[in-house]
């Protein structure tokens, strides 16, 4: 499901100048699946998928995998087009030191949406 | 070369508020009905930009936009210090009074969003005969914190980048990203602290509780408006301000929390409606 942030790096240059200083590790979780996500300069340079005996990232964002559909939507729902609303629905969970995030949250914000399909399909 | 020139003026004046002298900021267009636009939190008002632009609302309507002190052009007081400013409910009636008595405007229409939004709740319970009406932008009687705003104050961590971060989720994923973008850079421009302090407003001093059933819609009228998108004031929430009021609210589709700012093409087809009831 996030492994194809890989993939999307050279369509997000930009983004990476963003984050050009940062330097981290956090994991994706969608309760079933986790997602160690490695990043260099701003650019993700590695994703892991587990099951893992002992991960160590930095921060760990958490919500359930149909959650994650809806927020990587085309066009999200109202309350699914962003991960602080998700945070606000209760929905998404924040854990571990969340400096990296927070000093870089529009960065994660836009990287995350990258993921989003560029064209409109059926989202039923 | 010729230049597309817009219909603002701006102007600076000194008004006192509680007693002490603020340098505040504020442009209009416009003729007629005094509309007094509040802006968001850690913005300013350039977010009513479309508004000033607007030659139908210009027709009717003398559309007045003010920094409130602290923001966009207004200057802090003089003595002032960085980590001090907290936005009471009191310090923004008072603000909002003394510019429209500052101003000699006899019975304005109001509209605000977001803070603003609360404000005006505020103003319909304590001074109702002072408007003409009241128009309610992304209102909420109260919102319990759902994220930690300690994030927003720093120095860790860069207030604009972090501050623009929030504000740029807030809107919705239909709005046109240039607009969507000068929305988050206002917030990016915003003093240390600003944000965070309007919040402490937003989030805890200004929260209404019963008091919301002192609001008599017949003394004056009331518009509430709110955005699908926005999940800081959601339609849900001001559906059920309405409720209690006593009016319908009306949801607007295809925006969030800076419906003003963010799709303004959009937000105007609500709005039009409601300020040709209100002239």
């Amino acid at each position: 499901m996030f492994k194809s942030l890989i993939e999307k790096n050279e369509k997000r240059s930009q983004l990476s100048m963003m984050a050009q200083y940062l330097n981290t590790c956090f994991m994706i979780s969608t309760i079933e699946h986790e997602y160690l996500v490695n990043i260099e300069k701003g650019v993700v340079k590695n994703v892991e998928e587990g099951p893992f005996v002992m991960p160590s990232y930095v921060f760990k964002l958490t919500a359930p995998k149909n959650e994650w559909i809806k927020f990587l939507q085309h066009t999200p729902q109202p309350g699914s087009h962003d991960i602080i609303a998700m945070l606000r629905r209760k929905v998404l969970k924040f854990e571990g030191d969340l400096h990296p995030l927070m000093s870089h949250l529009l960065y994660f914000k836009l990287l995350l949406a990258s993921l989003r399909p560029a064209e409109s399909k059926n989202e039923n | 070369m010729k230049i597309e020139k817009e219909p603002i003026s701006g102007q600076y004046g000194k008004f006192k508020i509680d007693g002490i002298d603020y340098r505040i900021y504020w442009e209009e267009a416009g003729q007629g009905i005094p509309l007094v636009c509040l802006h968001t939190a850690g913005s300013d008002g350039r977010q009513y930009r479309a508004l000033l632009n607007d030659k139908k609302i210009l027709e009717k309507f003398r559309v007045i936009v003010f920094d409130m002190p602290w923001h966009g052009k207004s200057s802090p007081p003089e003595n002032a210090q960085i980590q001090n400013y907290k936005l009471s409910t009191d310090f923004y009636i008072s603000q909002i009074m003394s510019f429209i008595n500052g101003l000699e405007l006899l019975k304005p229409v109001v509209m605000g969003c977001s803070i603003g939004g609360r404000i005006i709740l505020h103003l319909a319970i304590n001074f109702p005969d002072k408007f003409r009406a009241l128009i309610g932008l992304q209102s909420a009687g109260h919102l319990d914190p759902y994220y930690d705003i300690s994030w927003l104050h720093r120095q860790d961590v860069h207030g604009g980048e972090v501050c623009g971060g929030i504000a740029y989720g807030l809107m919705a994923p239909t709005s046109p990203e240039s607009d969507k973008f000068e929305t988050m850079w206002h917030y990016m421009q915003g003093g240390p602290g600003i944000f965070k302090g309007d919040l402490f407003f937003y989030k805890f001093d200004g929260n209404i509780g019963n008091e919301i059933k002192k609001i008599d819609n017949s003394k004056c009228p009331i518009y509430l408006l709110t955005g699908e998108y926005d999940y800081s004031a959601t339609p849900e929430e001001t559906k059920s301000l309405a409720d209690t009021i006593g009016i319908e609210m009306i949801k607007m589709k295809n925006v969030g929390h800076f419906p003003m700012s963010e799709n303004p093409k959009e937000f105007l087809k609500y709005l039009h409606p409601v300020l040709n009831k209100i002239s």
